[in-house]
């Protein structure tokens, strides 16, 4: 990310630097006092002065040494940076969006200046957009317009540079299929020319003509058919590769990277546009060189057997191509209208049916039923609309095709009479004629299956170019015991606006840290942390003395073991989702870990017993049972460090008892942060930590906190009295 | 606590600041409870920023003193930023990511859209809300007062 834009000569000559100044951050500011955009406004900070420039002049000086406390601060649709000079309060800068991550980074860069110390902040978070040519660049460093490279050709040429064989093998059958598509016609003017025709037609001749004509109509079928067959099998392949690719991509890019985008657009990536790419393949990648080839040669033929008709029949196809373009145009929106109206439809009555209960309970069905009938009348009519439109339009187009075969009869047929042509000829020209405008008509649907799928190959450019991949099998390798230090972390799941400060904490191999705070405070964002899938911004983790980001992803997280709030089961039986810790477990161990996990008892008790299916959510399993899965997944793992989000969800009390055992088995003698919620939990750890405003406020065991009567005290009474309150 | 009882004044930085009796709050902010519905109504005056502990609701700046009334929407001003689209002077698309440039109350602006999702949203049946790659979001407040060029060019979205 840039913090130092580089300045205009007119702006720059506004500032006079001395002797040991230099320039460490220039940013854009570019809302100015009125609220307005303005463009030539920009805050640059030097060692030991804050300039803001206005509109093109230079409106403020500040000393550095006059300032403290710059902080960003996050509005709607705009930021404002202020500082404390020489006591008072001031806004420096107001911006949009796009900068709120700079102005962070800088009001820390001008704190560092403000202390003393001279260290330049840096950030390798990626522009959103190319500082050259404006245009957006998702997740890769390089803008590839202005780099040189022609993302959609190299994206082509990669995915098609294991295939070069069939491609040419494809080309080939292309070219075959062009040779007795236009030899047909040849033997057609033979036969009348010179068979029919003839005062004694040869019925040799005849027939050879017509068993020559056979074979080429049985060959161009054949060819057909062998064409479409590689063709398909060709793009199969080619989107399963793609399907792999980003499904791989996808599995290896930071959590970041899918959280910030909504899961139905990745789907879509993987599963449609995918399929874009092979319906491409299918059905018109296997004719398009047969068409430019035959339409080539068609040409060539036409204007070699007749000069003069040929220049004529090509004259209405302008006219027709513009013609058949601006209907396709017409048609395509109209029809993506029509699919917004159903989209528009089918959500409203998804929404509703999902949220029947809800509907019922406030008596709301008729107005419901209002509002879908008109969602359906509004769909109704655009449809029956763009019906019509074709109705009328496509039968105009198709007779509008045949313009060129009137040309061509008409002046053709006086050249025959006049004798300038003979028959034979005349019926080859219609024929080419026919065919022409046929390819021609087949072309003209190219320019939007060609935006199609250069758009679909662009957005699958765009996961595979997102090259932020956290390090994947080049880190340390460890057994980890289990000793945990954070160091001045900080974090945000927006660097501008971080959820954790500062948060030095030093856990021992086997200490028990509980977690406790107000809801929001940043309790699953440490989780988050420790599990390595968010890096911090600021600072270090570091487990057992190293930093957790040179560690070995898998080695790690295979060491790692996971009890979350919300049991995540996968679709499977209880074994294969036990097993999912260690797929090659025996079943010893996996009985063994459900015991412990205190499972044991009711997957006994299933039908199945385990290999009783489970739906996506666990399906037909209680609460509780599904914890003690998920537990029994985290015992098979044998982690060395655990972490727990406690369900808040108070069960019966059999199975909170039942749970409460296996997790205490479980966290045994290993390392274990728990976000907890139980008196009987929190009593339990060694340690206690409190999270309130971004930072660690108390650490403590949970008697040292409560004797602390601090913000734990607090939290604890209030929960207390709650829950006397409840059972009255 | 009741409206009558808060008077504003102008706290260092051009902030905001608030007085009730003997109780002074150097830092408020006004925070608009329907920023799209109705932005002149109902304001929630919070002490020190939007998280904290809320003074009072004004129903309907309207009904303040005009200087009284300056001070508040002031500081809406330094809190909200929200651009609305008055003519679209052109929109190119290339690659799945749309390039607008527009007129805006505020002044002329260029963005960039992201085309796939719902980064245009229907607050209304004629009310858009165009969220763009840097999570700028710019409204159409009514898009039949577009002209039909505008429209069409628009109607990739719609």
């Amino acid at each position: 990310m840039i913090l130092n834009f580089e300045l205009t000569d007119d702006l720059r000559s506004l500032i006079t630097l001395t002797d040991k100044e230099e320039i460490y951050y220039s940013l854009p500011i570019d809302i100015d006092e009125r609220s307005r955009y303005t463009r030539d406004s920009f805050l640059v900070v030097s060692n030991t002065t804050i300039y803001v420039i206005m509109h093109g002049a230079l409106k403020r000086t500040l000393a550095i040494a006059d300032c403290s406390e710059a902080k960003s601060h996050a509005h709607v649709g705009q930021g404002l940076l202020t500082v404390n000079h020489k006591g008072v309060l001031t806004v420096l800068a107001r911006y949009t969006h796009g900068h709120m991550g700079r102005y962070a980074y800088v009001a820390r860069g001008i704190n560092i200046l403000a202390s003393g110390r001279t260290e330049h902040v840096e950030s390798n978070e990626y522009e959103a957009s190319c500082p050259k040519c404006g245009r957006a660049i998702p997740g890769t460093a390089r803008c590839p317009h202005c780099s040189g490279e022609n993302r959609f050709v190299s994206t082509v040429k990669r995915i098609a540079k294991p295939y070069i064989p069939q491609f040419i093998g494809i080309a080939v059958l292309m070219i075959l299929a062009s040779v007795t598509t236009l030899v047909n016609p040849a033997i057609q003017r033979h036969l009348v020319d010179n068979v029919l025709l003839e005062e004694e037609p040869s019925k040799t001749a005849a027939f050879l003509c017509l068993g020559g004509m056979f074979l080429m109509s049985a060959g161009i079928v054949f060819v057909n058919v062998a064409k479409s067959f590689y063709s398909t099998k060709l793009g199969a392949r080619i989107s399963m590769d793609m399907r792999n690719s980003l499904f791989d991509k996808l599995q290896k890019a930071p959590l970041s990277y899918i959280n910030d985008r909504r899961p139905g657009e990745l789907l879509n990536r993987v599963v449609q546009d995918t399929r874009v790419i092979r319906e491409f393949m299918e059905n018109s990648f296997c004719n398009l060189f047969t068409v430019a080839f035959i339409f080539v040669c068609d040409v060539i033929f036409m204007l070699s057997i007749n000069p003069k008709l040929a220049l004529l029949s090509f004259i209405p196809a302008p006219f027709v191509v513009m013609l058949t373009l601006a209907f396709r145009k017409s048609i395509h929106r109209r029809f993506h209208l029509q699919w917004h109206k159903n989209d528009d439809a089918s959500s409203n009555l998804q929404d509703v049916i999902s949220g029947m209960r809800v509907v019922k309970s406030y008596g709301n069905e008729k107005p419901e039923a209002a509002k879908f009938l008109k969602y359906s009348n509004e769909y109704c009519r655009v449809q029956t609309r763009n019906e019509c439109f074709w109705a009328i339009f496509n039968p105009m187009l198709s007779f509008l095709m045949g313009a060129g075969v009137f040309v061509v009869v008409y002046f053709g047929g006086r050249d025959v009479l006049l004798g300038d042509m003979t028959t034979g000829e005349l019926i080859q020209f219609m024929t080419y004629t026919t065919l022409l405008y046929q390819y021609l008509n087949w072309m003209t649907q190219l320019p939007r299956q060609l935006t199609a799928i250069i758009s679909s190959l662009e957005r699958i450019d765009d996961i595979l170019a997102f090259d932020r991949i956290p390090n994947h099998g080049e880190g340390v390798v460890k057994t980890i015991e289990g000793q945990v230090d954070f160091e001045k972390a900080t974090f945000g799941y927006r660097s501008y606006k971080p959820v954790l400060e500062g948060i030095d904490l030093h856990v021992r191999q086997g200490e028990k840290i509980g977690i406790v705070g107000p809801s929001g405070a940043g309790k699953s964002t440490l989780i988050n942390l420790l599990m390595g899938l968010y890096e911090a911004d600021d600072g270090v983790l570091m487990v057992d003395g190293t930093d957790i980001r040179t560690l070995d992803r898998k080695s790690f997280h295979s060491q790692l073991g996971v009890v979350l709030q919300e049991t995540f089961l996968f679709s499977g039986t209880i074994l294969e989702n036990i097993r999912f810790a260690r797929p090659d477990a025996t079943y010893e161990e996996v009985i063994a870990a459900a015991r412990t996990a205190n499972a044991h008892d009711f997957i006994c008790r299933t039908p199945g017993g385990y290999d009783t299916y489970v739906g996506e959510k666990g399906y037909n399993l209680s609460g509780g049972e599904r914890q003690r899965i998920a537990i029994a997944r985290a015992v098979l793992a044998n982690p060395s460090l655990l972490i727990l989000d406690e369900a808040t969800a108070s069960l019966d009390t059999e199975s909170e008892y039942l749970v409460q055992n296996a997790l205490s088995k479980l966290t045994k003698g290993k390392t274990t942060f728990a976000i907890a919620h139980r008196l009987s939990t929190l009593k339990d750890c060694d340690r206690l930590i409190v999270i309130d405003g971004h930072r660690i406020c108390e650490v403590g065991s949970h008697e040292e906190l409560i004797a602390a009567k601090g913000l734990y005290y607090e939290l604890l009474t209030a929960q207390l009295q709650m829950q006397r309150r409840r059972e009255g | 606590m009741e409206e009558k009882t808060l008077t504003y004044f102008e706290s260092s930085g051009g902030f905001l600041g608030a007085r009730s009796g003997e109780e002074e709050y150097t830092r408020v902010r006004a925070v608009r409870l329907f920023p799209f519905s109705d932005p002149d109504k109902y304001i929630s005056i919070r002490v020190g920023s939007e998280t904290g502990e809320e003074l009072v609701v004004i129903r309907d700046l309207t009904e303040l003193a005009p200087e009284q009334r300056e001070l508040i929407e002031h500081d809406l001003e330094l809190n909200y930023f929200m651009p609305v689209i008055n003519k679209i002077i052109s929109i190119k698309d290339e690659y799945g990511y749309a390039y607008f440039h527009v007129m805006t109350d505020k002044g002329e602006v260029k963005f960039t859209i992201n085309m796939g999702g719902t980064n245009v949203s229907k607050l209304s049946e004629t009310r858009l809300l165009i969220t763009d790659i840097n999570e700028n979001r710019f409204e159409i407040r009514d898009v039949r007062e577009l002209t039909p060029a505008e429209q069409r060019k628009l109607d990739l979205f719609l």
